[in-house]
Formats: C-alpha cells, sequence, structure tokens
C-alpha cells in the first residue's frame, strides 16, 4: 500500500539525516520511527545479551516466542535498519562512538548514568561529533530523587494522574488497560526533538534535551491539575461521563457492541430529542437545561440503555450522526481495520518482513501533502545491518570484522 | 505599589522555534497543539470571533464563576499566546485572516472538512498568497473519506479510534479517561506534523504544504499491540480492569490498595518472574512472605512456570495484604531500592506535591495581574541544553492584541482599528 501521490516532488524531510537509536519498548522507537518514516536513516542499536524488552514480549507470529518475531517490536521500528553492539566486550563501546560520529541524532532511554558508565554519555559523544542533537527520555528525567526509578507505561501512567482518572468513581483507578504513557509521551518528544532539528539545521549548532516522560505525560490531563491549583478541586475519575455534558456515556447495543454518545450543546439535544423521536422524558421540564440533566443523567442513562439494548450499533451510529448528534461505536482492534474510514486513510500500512511476513503496522494520523510518510521497510532483524553499519559506516577493515565477529562483539 | 505587570505573552526569544509565526484558528483539538509551540518559541496567534472564543467557555471555572477570562481550559491550552478579534462570519474577517496567513509560518485549524474553502482560508487559497505557509487541518476524521463529516467529541474519538476498547472491565464495559485523551492525543500529534512540515520545508526551498490530522487515527496510534495482536493471534484485547493483558493473554493484578491509596506494579510486584526471589525475601523479612518463603514457590515463581487460577490468587493476595498496611510513596521506594519498577496512583495534588517534580523545579508560577494573583501551572514538557522550552504566561484576554498585531502585521492604525470595529469584524 502507498499513500496517494499528490505534488510529491519535493524531498523527504529527513533524508541524509543519520539517527543512532539506542533507545528501546515504546517511547523511543515511535519518536525515531518518525524520523525513518520520514527519510532518517535510523539504525537501531541492539544487542542479543540484553535484548530489547520489546522482542520478548509477545503477540509472537504462530505464537512461537522469537527474538525476530514479535509485532510488538516490529510495530514501532518500521522503516530502519538494525546494528548489534555487545556494550560490555572491551571494544563494544567504542565501535558505538564510531558510529555516534557518522549521526546527525542520538536518542536512548536508559536509566540515568547507564550510557556514562560506557563512556557514551552527551559530553563524550559531542567530542566525536560536536553538532550532535541527544535526547535522553527515561521515564523521571536526569535529575531528582525518582531518577534511576524503574518502569513501564503501565506504571507511569499511574504516578501521571492517568489511574486516579480512568474508571468508574465507586471503583478502583484502574486506568487503561494499556502501558498509556508509552503513547502519548513520545509525541511530545518527537515535538521538541524535531524543533531542535530545525533549530541545528538553521544554525549548525546540536544540543542535548534531557526529557522527563512525566514531565509530558502531565500535559495531557488538560484541567486536572490548574483545577487543583487555582481552584483547590481535586478532579477525579467519572465512568464515562463528563463534568460538561449530559447526555454523555457508553452503551450496550443488541449486537454486542458499544456505541458512545455525547451532547454538549443545546443544539445537541434538540438534535438528540429529533433523533429519539421526541420521547416524553425528554421534553420533561428537568430535562430543559443543561445544568438540569446533569443532575438527571442516571434517568438519562436508563432511557438510553433500554434504547440501545433495543438497537443495533451501527442503526444508532447512523441516526444519530443523521441528526447531528456526536455519536461514535467502540471499535474493536478487528473492526478498526475495517473500519471504511480508516481504510480509506490508508493507515494500517502492510509490510513483508522476512521471518514475520505481512503484517499491520500503524502509520502517521497525520498526512502531508507533499512530503508524506512512507514506511519503506519492515522492522528490522536483530542485527540484520551489521555488515552496512560496520563495514561501509564506521569503516571496519575485512580482517577487523570477522575478529570483532568471532570475539562476540556483536552480539 | 504595584509592580509593572509581565508582558502577555512572555518574550522567548531562545526557543528553537523562535522567530516562526502561527496562526490558530483551532478548538479542542488544536489548542494544545500551538501551545506546545509557543513554549518553543513560535509567536502564536489565537484568532477569535468578536465574542471570544467558544471554549473559552469550557468548564471548570475559576472560583466555579463563568466568565470570558475565568475558563481553566482557557487557562491551560491557551497560554502563552497573543488574541486578535476578526469576524470569520463576514467577508471582510475573512480578508484579514488571509493577510494574517500571508505573514504565517503555519495555520492550525480545526473547521469541519470544506468549511475553510467556503470562507477561502483553506490551503489552496492561502499558499497562493503564501508559497511557504503550512496549512494545519485538524478533524475528527480527516479531509477526505467516508466519515469527514461525522461529528465528534473526545469521547467518539476514544470509541472510534479503538482505545475505549482497550479501557474498562468485562462487568462494565468500556471507560474513557475523564481528561480527554483524543484531544490530547490529536493535539500532540498534530504538533509533530506541524514540525516535520516545518523541517520538511527548511530543507525543499521554502515550500509549505498541507497537513490532514485525524482524530481518530491519532487515538488509533494509541493501542499499545492490541492491532498486533488482532493481526497475529485474532484476539480482541478489551478491558482488563484491574489486571493487564499481555498480548492477548489474560495476565495478574497490577494495581493494589495501600493504606494511604493504590500503587501499581507489574508480574505481581516482581513475585512472579527472573527476580522473584529477591521480592519473596523482602516479604520474608516482614515476616508477610507466607507459603511464597519455601523452596517449592521459589523456583516456580523464578522459573515463571506457569501458575493455577487458585495459585495466582494466593501470590496476588499475599502481595495485597503487604501493601495493604503500608504507605504507597515508601512501598514504591522500597521496590525500587530492591529492583523493581513499582509506582504509586497518584491525583492531581499528589502530582503537585510530587517531591520529583519539585526536585526539577518543574513546576511555574503564572502572574494573573488581571485577578491580582499568580497561579502554578505545569512547567514545559522538554529541557533543552541550548534552547530552552519556557512557559510564556496567561492565557490573553479576547482580542488583547488587535492593535499590536494588526499594527505589526498589517500596519493598521487606531482610526482603521476603529473603522473595522465598527463594521463588526473586529
Amino acid at each position: 500500500m502507498t499513500p496517494p501521490k499528490r505534488n510529491q516532488t519535493l524531498e523527504k524531510p529527513f533524508r541524509g539525516l543519520r539517527v543512532a537509536d539506542m533507545a528501546w519498548v515504546g517511547v523511543g522507537p515511535t519518536v525515531s520511527k518518525y524520523l525513518a518514516d520520514h527519510g532518517a536513516e535510523v539504525i537501531r542499536v541492539e544487542s542479543s545479551t540484553y535484548p530489547e524488552a520489546l522482542r520478548r514480549v509477545g503477540p509472537f507470529v504462530d505464537d512461537e516466542p522469537g527474538i525476530d518475531r514479535s509485532g510488538y517490536y516490529a510495530n514501532f521500528n518500521s522503516s530502519k535498519l538494525g546494528m548489534s553492539v555487545n556494550l560490555k566486550h572491551p571494544r563494544g563501546p567504542e565501535l558505538v562512538k564510531r558510529l555516534v560520529a557518522e549521526c546527525d541524532v542520538v536518542t536512548e532511554s536508559f536509566t540515568p548514568g547507564t550510557l556514562a558508565r560506557f563512556g557514551l554519555d552527551y559530553e563524550q559523544l559531542r567530542q566525536v561529533r560536536p553538532d550532535l542533537l541527544m535526547i535522553s527520555m527515561p521515564l523521571y528525567g536526569q535529575t531528582g530523587p525518582w531518577a534511576s526509578y524503574m518502569g513501564y507505561g503501565h506504571v507511569l501512567q499511574a504516578a501521571s494522574g492517568y489511574n486516579h482518572l480512568t474508571g468508574w468513581p465507586d471503583g478502583p483507578p484502574i486506568g487503561t488497560g494499556i502501558a498509556y504513557t508509552d503513547f502519548l509521551v513520545p509525541h511530545f518528544a518527537a515535538v521538541a526533538l524535531i524543533a531542535a532539528l530545525d533549530y541545528r539545521r538553521r544554525t549548525g549548532k546540536g544540543q542535548y534535551l534531557d526529557f522527563g516522560q512525566m514531565e509530558a505525560a502531565i500535559h495531557g490531563l488538560g484541567t486536572a491539575i490548574l483545577d487543583w491549583t487555582a481552584n483547590g478541586h481535586e478532579q477525579s475519575r467519572m465512568g464515562n461521563r463528563d463534568p460538561e455534558a449530559a447526555p454523555h456515556g457508553c452503551y450496550r447495543c443488541k449486537d454486542g457492541k458499544y456505541v458512545v454518545i455525547a451532547c454538549f450543546t443545546e443544539k445537541d439535544w434538540e438534535r438528540f430529542k429529533a433523533a429519539l423521536g421526541r420521547p416524553e422524558w425528554c421534553d420533561l421540564e428537568r430535562m430543559r437545561r443543561r445544568w438540569q440533566r446533569l443532575n438527571e443523567q442516571k434517568e438519562i442513562d436508563w432511557h438510553l440503555s433500554m434504547y440501545c439494548a433495543e438497537m443495533r450499533s451501527s442503526t444508532v451510529f447512523r441516526v444519530m450522526q443523521e441528526f447531528g448528534v456526536p455519536c461514535g461505536i467502540v471499535r474493536s482492534p478487528e473492526a478498526l481495520q475495517n473500519d471504511p474510514q480508516m481504510r480509506h486513510r490508508k493507515h494500517y500500512w502492510m509490510l513483508k518482513h522476512p521471518v514475520m511476513g505481512d503484517r499491520t503496522y500503524d502509520s502517521p494520523s497525520f498526512k502531508l501533502s507533499k512530503t508524506p510518510a512512507e514506511l519503506t521497510k519492515a522492522a528490522p532483524l536483530l542485527g540484520e545491518d551489521n555488515e552496512y553499519v560496520y563495514r561501509d559506516l564506521i569503516g571496519l577493515s575485512e580482517e577487523e570484522f570477522i575478529s570483532l565477529l568471532a570475539d562476540g562483539a556483536f552480539e | 505599589m504595584n509592580p509593572e505587570p509581565p508582558p502577555v505573552p512572555l518574550p522567548h526569544p531562545n526557543g528553537p522555534l523562535a522567530g516562526y509565526r502561527v496562526l490558530d484558528f483551532a478548538d479542542e483539538k488544536g489548542q494544545l497543539c500551538t501551545r506546545l509551540l509557543a513554549e518553543l518559541g513560535a509567536d502564536v496567534i489565537k484568532v477569535e470571533p468578536r465574542e471570544g472564543d467558544p471554549t473559552r467557555h469550557n468548564g471548570p471555572f475559576f472560583r466555579g464563576e463563568a466568565g470570558p477570562n475565568t475558563s481553566l481550559y482557557w487557562w491551560a491550552m491557551n497560554a502563552g499566546k497573543r488574541s486578535v478579534t476578526c469576524e470569520l462570519r463576514l467577508e471582510p474577517g475573512r480578508e484579514l485572516a488571509r493577510k494574517l496567513a500571508a505573514q504565517a509560518d503555519v495555520v492550525v485549524e480545526t473547521f469541519p472538512p470544506g468549511r475553510a474553502a467556503e470562507m477561502g482560508l483553506d490551503y489552496r487559497t492561502l499558499s497562493s498568497l503564501n508559497p511557504g505557509v503550512i496549512v494545519v487541518s485538524v478533524t475528527n476524521f480527516g479531509q477526505t473519506g467516508p466519515y469527514r463529516n461525522m461529528l465528534a467529541t473526545d469521547i467518539v474519538g476514544s470509541a472510534m479510534g479503538g482505545h475505549m476498547h482497550l479501557n474498562g472491565d468485562p462487568e462494565h464495559g468500556p471507560v474513557r479517561t475523564t481528561a480527554p485523551q483524543a484531544y490530547a492525543q490529536v493535539n500532540a500529534q498534530a504538533a509533530v506534523g506541524a514540525t516535520v512540515a516545518l523541517y520538511a520545508r527548511g530543507v525543499n526551498g521554502g515550500i509549505g504544504q498541507h497537513v490532514d490530522v485525524s482524530m481518530q487515527e491519532a487515538m488509533a496510534n494509541a493501542m499499545d499491540n492490541a492491532q498486533q495482536t488482532w493481526d497475529i493471534r485474532q484476539i480482541n484485547i478489551s478491558g482488563p480492569g484491574i489486571r493487564r493483558n499481555v498480548a492477548g493473554i489474560q495476565g495478574p493484578r497490577y494495581l493494589y490498595e495501600t493504606a494511604d491509596g493504590w500503587v501499581t506494579c507489574l508480574q505481581i510486584g516482581g513475585l512472579q518472574g527472573l527476580q522473584a526471589n529477591v521480592a519473596i525475601d523482602w516479604l520474608a523479612e516482614q515476616g508477610e512472605a507466607g507459603d511464597l518463603d519455601s523452596p517449592e514457590w521459589r523456583t516456580k515463581l523464578s522459573a515463571l512456570m506457569p501458575l493455577e487460577e487458585g495459585e495466582r490468587t494466593l501470590v496476588e493476595e499475599t502481595l495485597a495484604r503487604f501493601c495493604r498496611s503500608r504507605k504507597k510513596e515508601e512501598l514504591v521506594a522500597e521496590a525500587q531500592r530492591r529492583g523493581f519498577g513499582w509506582a504509586p496512583v497518584f491525583g492531581p495534588r499528589e502530582i503537585v506535591e510530587s517531591k520529583q517534580l519539585g526536585a526539577r523545579d518543574f513546576w511555574v508560577w503564572v502572574r494573573h495581574e488581571d485577578l491580582g494573583e499568580s497561579f502554578l501551572y505545569p512547567g514545559p514538557a522538554f529541557r533543552f541544553s541550548e534552547t530552552p522550552a519556557m512557559h510564556r504566561g496567561r492565557a490573553p484576554h479576547i482580542g488583547e492584541h488587535n492593535a499590536q498585531v494588526y499594527g505589526e502585521l498589517l500596519d493598521l492604525d487606531a482610526a482603521d482599528l476603529r473603522r473595522l470595529k465598527m463594521r463588526l469584524v473586529l
């Protein structure tokens, strides 16, 4: 699948930039995926002695675990090359340094201090590449009492407020079902990195970015922080309700699927009444204004539950939208693959991987009209491009390459 | 005597995007995007209708009192921008907006598809006046396609983007995060699109382009490995409540109650996994490891042998008992010391009081001289060694910068502005 070609005459934005991607799991690889899918040569720097966490987590093709079989890993690593190096080999750090000398950007997400132990922190790397742009993106940043704290997005969502704000009001703070911050903070990191790249393009100056995932995550909390600091009011989870809208909820339909309906304005409400065929309860005096309806949500939800239980989700969706009411169906992963809009947008790319075969990859939610993203290849095998990196980029001789290979430096 | 109030917004010539101008015609789907650009140094001009932007009516409000300058939503999303009024329902207003766009690097708009073209504010028209302009159009479903005209709010984006399917629990069904995430996601991703386009312009001789952003797709990008789990295993992941899904298989609990709230941890806090012995030792030191402090359990748990339902419950219950009598931050500190990646469940207050963010000087006092008070805001999400990001002060009042912006950019004087006002354009 390729995106529609419209005036596709311009250069890919990041063509000519080389990135050493030492980050792992969700956040870092998503950031460098943006660069790779828009033309940069991104090299994943990995090791078989300490494999990237997502290579060890499924889904695995045929349910057979294997270092080159994880769909989880694959999705975040389209369009990239793969090299492997053993940092614990006496010459490992030097090899990485020689790679960095040929790179414009380094991305990493190790616990603070880890790279310094190998002599690979920014201060040392800029010695070999003065205009280097480097971003570190661990959970909590480079400094502070939590700097060395470990974790994944599943728990960072707790520390940054998403558990507190997700769930039912009388139930536990369940949070989202996923490693949520892994899918929010990379976008912030990418904005920072690309802004710094643009500055570098104009001035020739590199720099270092100390990115703390939690600090970005907090910017996704809407008004919750200011409501506390300015009003002393602590927002909390409300199930599917909204402090500003009624009705606002999620309802089960006859076909077992769920629909969501939201009425923020009086206009929404009028249209909603029309869509329902103006049942009597809608015209009760206590349903007249939004602030009144906010007190009647229990009753509204009861009526809507009854209504939806009789209807197919697709019917509710169509009727509501025809009358001009914001409404949607909760799409399952399967349904999303077949969603006519997602298909029209060509969101999912099918890329052929030597081990995994044709697999589904996400693409950016933004389409650039003249320099669109292009997912050029499936995720790299571990160390797939060692020969290119070590021979062509770093310039090892045949002899050196073979002897280091035999000595386990590329493991 | 009152000190001179700080300028609104605070100047920021050292940001990485200083020198770029951004025109903001955005609603909830684009205001955070442009605010991020402002923190990076761009001059962001918010264009509002004469009566003020509709999002000024979004709650909550300062002290609960609705008014054009008391919406905390407005404060949060529009800090650091300049504001002009410009009546886009009238042709002279549209003409004025086109003149502003002729001097902008980026235009961010969230009009329903087709509306910008009707007003002559679409990419085609604007690029004919300014070939370098980048127009970022953020919509519910994108500019084209069968759903392009469908209506949506945050919850509709969360549902249609598949994200809600992954959240919730089997008993209640899907749940939305109360702080709107479809909006947060599409804003952050639109900002990526804007910066990629800016970079592309720089390497392509100053040619701008149209950036078409979909909220549905933005949410679909936040589905963890659910899409690949469907693709590879034909399993539809749904909300696991207090448990975790591992590529379609239901894993153990990750949420445990403490004496003062909740903590989260994977692999039953480390009791299951390669370091299980370390975790069992921790509980055993406190005399609370129970049956787990035995060679059989130690082997079973550290070798990651599959647990039967009852066995898993026993391990979870052991940890649950351990947590219930202790405080969350102490638990997390000790778990981290022993090598386990736990985190506490924090609400807004605890986030603001967090030692970590305090130690990093994250928070910023923002002066609202109009209210005679200062308020604590989250500082920028990014730290640069050379081109710092900066919080640029309070959000603007309606048309606060009319004279400044129209004077600077379009050379209009007081008499011109008066005339435009009388014609209901400003």
